[in-house]
């Protein structure tokens, strides 16, 4: 391959910003300089989609009708453990209004047995809400009215919900073989060909980091002080505005899909799969969506069903999930009880971290914990071992930076706890044993705005209704989804389009790619009509893992510069110069050498041979390498947040005061967008820190508050005043340099929220949710 | 989430309303706010056969002064009362109460007699009108009577509401120059409603508290005026200590409820708070 060296920005503007050399493939385009010196990338760039939200225009799936249109709903299980013997669907089929009924053959979107031969007739009952069945009528009520005809024989067996209980030898099994499931929650401890004994499956001791490091037992014996703690984390479902579901359109020839996905590509090809059909004869559209947070990245049982129904009826099928089903059915994020061992030396250096985890995803796999204690800190020695607990209840599902979320509410109380017994202040501290540049520029900047230096010894404050400040940072990996493709296309009516099956899932997707390529060929982002969120376009990265803007933007500006070059080809001879000494600023193409010479850019498309030019371009590989595999970059998305709070000594009751949230992903793309994403993101962590919690019921294996009337989610009300830091980070690894900020928004807000109770009553709260009784509790009042 | 099949009926007036529930029966319910009502049809916990909707009835809807009582029509809402400078001025603890109630939403829909009618132990409504020393005027087809609050709520979603009776009326006695009240609440921090409600009314001459009341909602099944906590205070000169020693009374006499959100232990721990909270806040 031919290449070229190039310099790059290099480093954090205002702390050590130089450049880098790097060799790289000789048809990328020139480095940008830092945002500074560019028009549209780095700006406050309005929503290419903000009209069509606030006016009502956007169509959502479920605000999609067709002509002929069946309303599908599923019969779902009131037991959480049971065979089924059988099945009489009779009733519903006859009933009027229902043009076609179907029953699960078997159920996916949860672990599945290693050897399939125990399978019976129908899958067995693991949870309550385990869907069986389904049926499509002229409306949703003639639907749920046809589901209460279907009489199921059920032989009821003994189950368990609780984590704690589900360890016990004499707990009712939920698998009695080993299990394996290819869409695990990705927290980490889901890896294949681990052995279940009871309900326990595990230990993980790895990640995609590595496994164990150094030798424990001699890190400790190193150690000047040792820090052991147990934190236990709550199930927290995933309360998306809109619900998961599709509407599947089966024409003879091909199907439609429209979804409310993550991840259009993936629900094809589980379409395709399930129905053998073609990968080109399925298409799926994913226009506007409400909200995904990780949960809506396959197919699910929704879809498979909606498919079946319509294949069935010959009529387009419309199932979307309700309130109820979305917190039964549709994924969590697994609880935990995370056991740390922490070895330091005085000066604060860290000699060992033992890490040992037990969750459950219910019947699913991937309630690790562990993968930010292995990268955050440095610390020669480490291990950890992660174990799943089956439980009859709900399949866990990612959740906005699955594992570290979890991890971070532990290891971040932990470094707390550590810098007290040191004497040392918590940023101090973190100076001493986190190796990463930004985030020690993060943790600085964040305490000069914060101004943390007020902060008093724990519960100094006087009165009834005590403040404490707290602060805690987090680790997200720079994922990369090389198969994230981009096409370009100029029409000759001056027209330019970016088309590509990438999705925005409201994270703003189409305005960052508008702005990219407005910012290649000279044009103003208002000029570039976006067009994702379709399989019929080239396929793109999924919206998961914080990969999109750092998988999708480098093609999206390569297939810019291909086009443009195309262009400059065919205009170079009228301007009467090379095409390579060509370029394009505010809408016009001028010679570099003699400005004169130039051309309005929608002139030079009136110039063209063809209606059309197109250019294509795939995700290179980073400049200079992946750290892991081909997915996994150099350089982590560092934040660090800050956290106010008054904690009435009384009740109980936490208020968060101020958040002062620290963040660097790369080269930002668009503030306000960011910005939003940090808003987002501190307000869940929020709900995880003080209100959220699936409560089961265990006599019933229900959940008891799977409605937002008993489900506590923040609301305008508990949301405090949130400011927010942005620090640019260059490291030159491809051709926008820029990284997502999803994730990274939502790790450390409990974990800050968690330090700063400590720090306003002088006693640690190490379970989540901090309701009002734990506090008293903890304060020793009741 | 779709209720089962039922008649409905607009009521255009009491009479007609009251014809009505006579006509068709046990199995037919009335619908004023539907705040209660229609969430308890969704869920299927209630199926009526007929219902009866009241909330077009004007002549419900009304706060006004008669003699030496504050009346409020059943029909009024929530809201309603909330931004009553007339019950502002006369028992602040009222419009305090109205206040707390839900959202901006339950309240411009949701009604006073609804409310009652439908007892729900962590509704905000009782512990005032307790305090208030309420009277509610039941009507049927046979005729009207009048019962004090104190009768009137007998248990979980139980009261002293005959099948074929009707809410009219609320009556305050309007309280003397000299009484002061108010309303606190502890919210259930997702449903908002009351874990502990405590509603306080004090008349004091010559620096003496010569008559206290103090109401709980939220704490026990049936709402309940705290008799401990009354007299612990009444004929004493208001100091903190006999403040905080009255409010350690509090929920001495009932069985105190327990729930995923707040504990028995921990719902007494606040009832006293808010008993101190309130009885500090209409003493100050
Ligand atoms: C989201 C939400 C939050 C809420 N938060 C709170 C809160 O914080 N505090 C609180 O106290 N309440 C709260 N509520 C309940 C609210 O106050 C209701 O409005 C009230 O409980 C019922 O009044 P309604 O007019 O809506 O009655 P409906 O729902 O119409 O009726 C309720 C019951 O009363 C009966 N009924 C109604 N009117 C009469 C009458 N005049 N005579 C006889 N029977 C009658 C009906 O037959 C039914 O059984 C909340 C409700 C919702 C939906």
């Amino acid at each position: 391959m031919d290449t070229k060296k190039i310099k790059l920005p290099h480093g954090i503007p205002g702390h050590n910003l130089g450049q880098i050399e790097r060799e790289v493939p000789a048809d990328e385009p020139p480095a940008w300089p830092v945002n500074d010196e560019l028009k549209h990338v780095g700006k406050r760039v309005k929503r290419t989609d903000a009209e069509a939200k606030v006016t009502g225009a956007a169509k959502f799936t479920s605000d999609i009708q067709l002509p002929g249109m069946l309303y599908g709903r599923m019969l779902r299980s009131d037991y959480p453990h049971a065979k089924i013997r059988s099945i009489d669907m009779s009733a519903a089929e006859k009933h009027p209004g229902v043009y076609a009924v179907h029953i699960f053959k078997n159920v996916v979107g949860m672990a599945q047995p290693a050897d399939d031969d125990a399978a019976g007739e129908y899958p067995d009952i693991k949870f309550a809400g385990q869907p069986i069945a389904g049926v499509a009528a002229l409306t949703t009520e003639i639907a749920e009215e046809a589901l209460d005809l279907i009489k199921v024989d059920y032989e009821y067996l003994p189950f368990v919900v609780d984590l704690e209980e589900a360890q016990k030898p004499e707990a009712p099994l939920v698998f009695t073989t080993n299990v394996e499931q290819d869409d695990a929650g990705g927290g980490g401890g889901g890896d294949t060909g681990l052995k279940t004994v009871g309900n326990v499956r595990g230990p993980s001791t790895s990640s995609f980091y590595g496994g164990p490091r150094g030798d424990l037992e001699k890190g400790f014996e190193e150690a000047d002080t040792i820090l052991e703690q147990t934190y236990r984390t709550q199930v927290q479902t995933h309360c998306s505005l809109e619900t998961h579901g599709v509407v599947v359109d089966w024409k003879p020839d091909n199907v439609t899909i429209y979804a409310s996905t993550q991840n259009t590509k993936n629900v094809r090809d589980e379409f395709a799969e399930v129905f053998d059909l073609p990968k080109s004869q399925v298409r799926v559209i994913q226009e506007y969506m409400g909200g995904g947070f990780g949960a809506k990245h396959s197919l699910g049982n929704f879809g498979v069903m909606a498919g079946y129904l319509a294949k069935k009826s010959g009529r387009p099928i419309k199932l979307m999930l309700d309130r109820r089903e979305e917190h039964i059915s549709s994924g969590n994020r697994p609880n935990s009880i995370h056991y740390l061992k922490i070895g330091a030396r005085k000066d604060g250096k860290l000699t060992a971290i033992q890490q040992r985890s037990y969750g459950t995803a219910g019947v699913g796999l991937g309630a690790g914990v562990g993968r930010i204690a292995q990268i955050m800190y440095e610390s020669p020695n480490f291990s950890t071992e992660q174990y799943d607990v089956f439980t009859h209840a709900g399949p866990g599902a990612a959740w906005r930076a699955p594992g570290n979320v979890q991890g971070c509410y532990g290891l971040e109380q932990a470094m707390d706890e550590l810098a007290e017994k040191l004497n040392l202040d918590p940023i101090a501290l973190r100076d001493v044993t986190d190796t990463s540049e930004i985030r020690k520029v993060e943790r600085h900047r964040g305490a000069e705005t914060f101004k943390w230096s007020r902060r008093k010894l724990p519960a100094s404050d006087p009165g009834l209704i005590k403040k404490g400040l707290g602060m805690a940072q987090s680790h997200w990996p720079r994922i990369v989804h090389i198969d994230s493709t981009a096409e370009v296309r100029a029409f000759r009516d001056g027209a330019v389009e970016i088309r590509s099956a990438v999705q925005d899932i409201g994270t703003g997707t189409k305005t960052v790619l508008s702005q990219v390529v407005a910012e290649e060929l000279g044009l103003k982002p208002e000029d570039i009509t976006v067009r994702i969120g379709d399989t019929l376009f080239p396929d793109g990265p999924p919206s998961g893992g914080s990969i999109v803007t750092g998988s999708i933007t480098p093609p999206a500006r390569n297939a810019a510069y291909k086009l443009k070059l195309q262009l400059f080809d065919q205009v170079a001879s009228k301007l009467e110069t090379d095409a390579s000494k060509l370029a394009v600023d505010d809408g016009q193409i001028m010679s570099t050498e003699d400005p004169s010479k130039k051309i309005a850019f929608k002139e030079a498309l009136k110039e063209m041979r063809t209606g059309q030019i197109s250019a294509t371009a795939s995700r290179s590989d980073d400049y200079g390498g992946f750290m892991v595999g081909n997915a996994i970059a150099y350089g982590g998305l560092g934040s660090v947040q800050f956290a106010e709070v008054s904690v009435d000594t009384e009740t109980g009751f936490v208020k968060v005061e101020k958040i002062v949230a620290v963040h660097s992903c790369g080269r930002p793309i668009n503030i306000t967008q960011i910005e939003n994403q940090i808003n987002g993101g501190v307000i869940q962590g929020l709900g995880y820190a003080l209100y959220e919690d699936r409560v089961m019921d265990n006599e019933t294996g229900h959940q008891m508050n799977s409605n937002f009337d008993q489900y506590k989610m923040p609301l305008s009300l508990e949301i405090p005043d949130i400011e927010i830091l942005i620090v640019e980070d260059y490291s030159g690894r491809s051709s926008t340099d820029a990284y997502g900020i999803g994730e990274p928004a939502n790790i450390a807000t409990a974990a800050a929220v968690a330090n700063a109770v400590y720090n306003a009553i002088g006693t640690r709260i190490f379970e989540i949710p901090i309701t009002p009784e734990k506090v008293l509790r903890a304060l020793n009042k009741v | 989430m779709i209720p089962s099949e039922f008649e409905y009926c607009r009521a255009g007036s009491v009479e007609e309303a009251l014809d009505l529930l006579a006509q068709k029966g046990p199995d037919a319910k009335i619908l004023a706010g539907g705040h209660s009502l229609l969430p308890a049809m969704k869920l299927r916990l209630n199926s009526p056969g007929a219902v009866i909707d009241i909330s077009g009835i004007g002549e419900l809807s009304y706060i006004k002064e008669e003699g030496s009582h504050l009346v409020i029509g059943a029909c009024t809402t929530h809201g309603d009362i909330a931004k009553s400078t007339l019950l502002s001025e006369k028992i602040p603890m009222i419009v305090e109460a109205a206040a707390e109630i839900g959202d901006v939403q339950v309240r411009n829909k949701g009604t006073i007699g609804g409310s009652l009618a439908h007892a729900d132990p962590a509704a905000d409504w009782p512990a005032s009108l307790l305090a208030g020393e309420a009277e509610i005027v039941l009507a049927s087809s046979s005729g009207e009577r009048t019962v004090a609050a104190v009768d009137f709520f007998q248990g979980l979603f139980t009261t002293d509401l005959g099948e074929n009776e009707l809410i009219t009326e609320i009556r305050l006695p309007i309280p003397d120059a000299y009484t002061k009240s108010t309303y606190v609440k502890f919210e259930q921090p997702a449903s908002r409603f009351a874990i502990v409600g405590c509603a306080a009314s004090i008349t004091r001459s010559n620096g003496s508290c010569d008559k206290v009341r103090v109401a709980f909602t939220g704490v026990s099944s049936t709402p309940f005026r705290d008799q401990a906590v009354e007299q612990a205070l009444e004929g004493q000169a208001p100091s903190d200590d006999n403040i905080e020693a009255a409010a350690e009374k509090a929920a001495m006499s009932v069985e105190v409820m327990g729930d995923h959100f707040a504990s028995q232990e921990y719902r007494k721990h606040l009832a006293k708070v808010y008993a101190r909270r309130a009885l500090q806040a209409v003493l100050s």
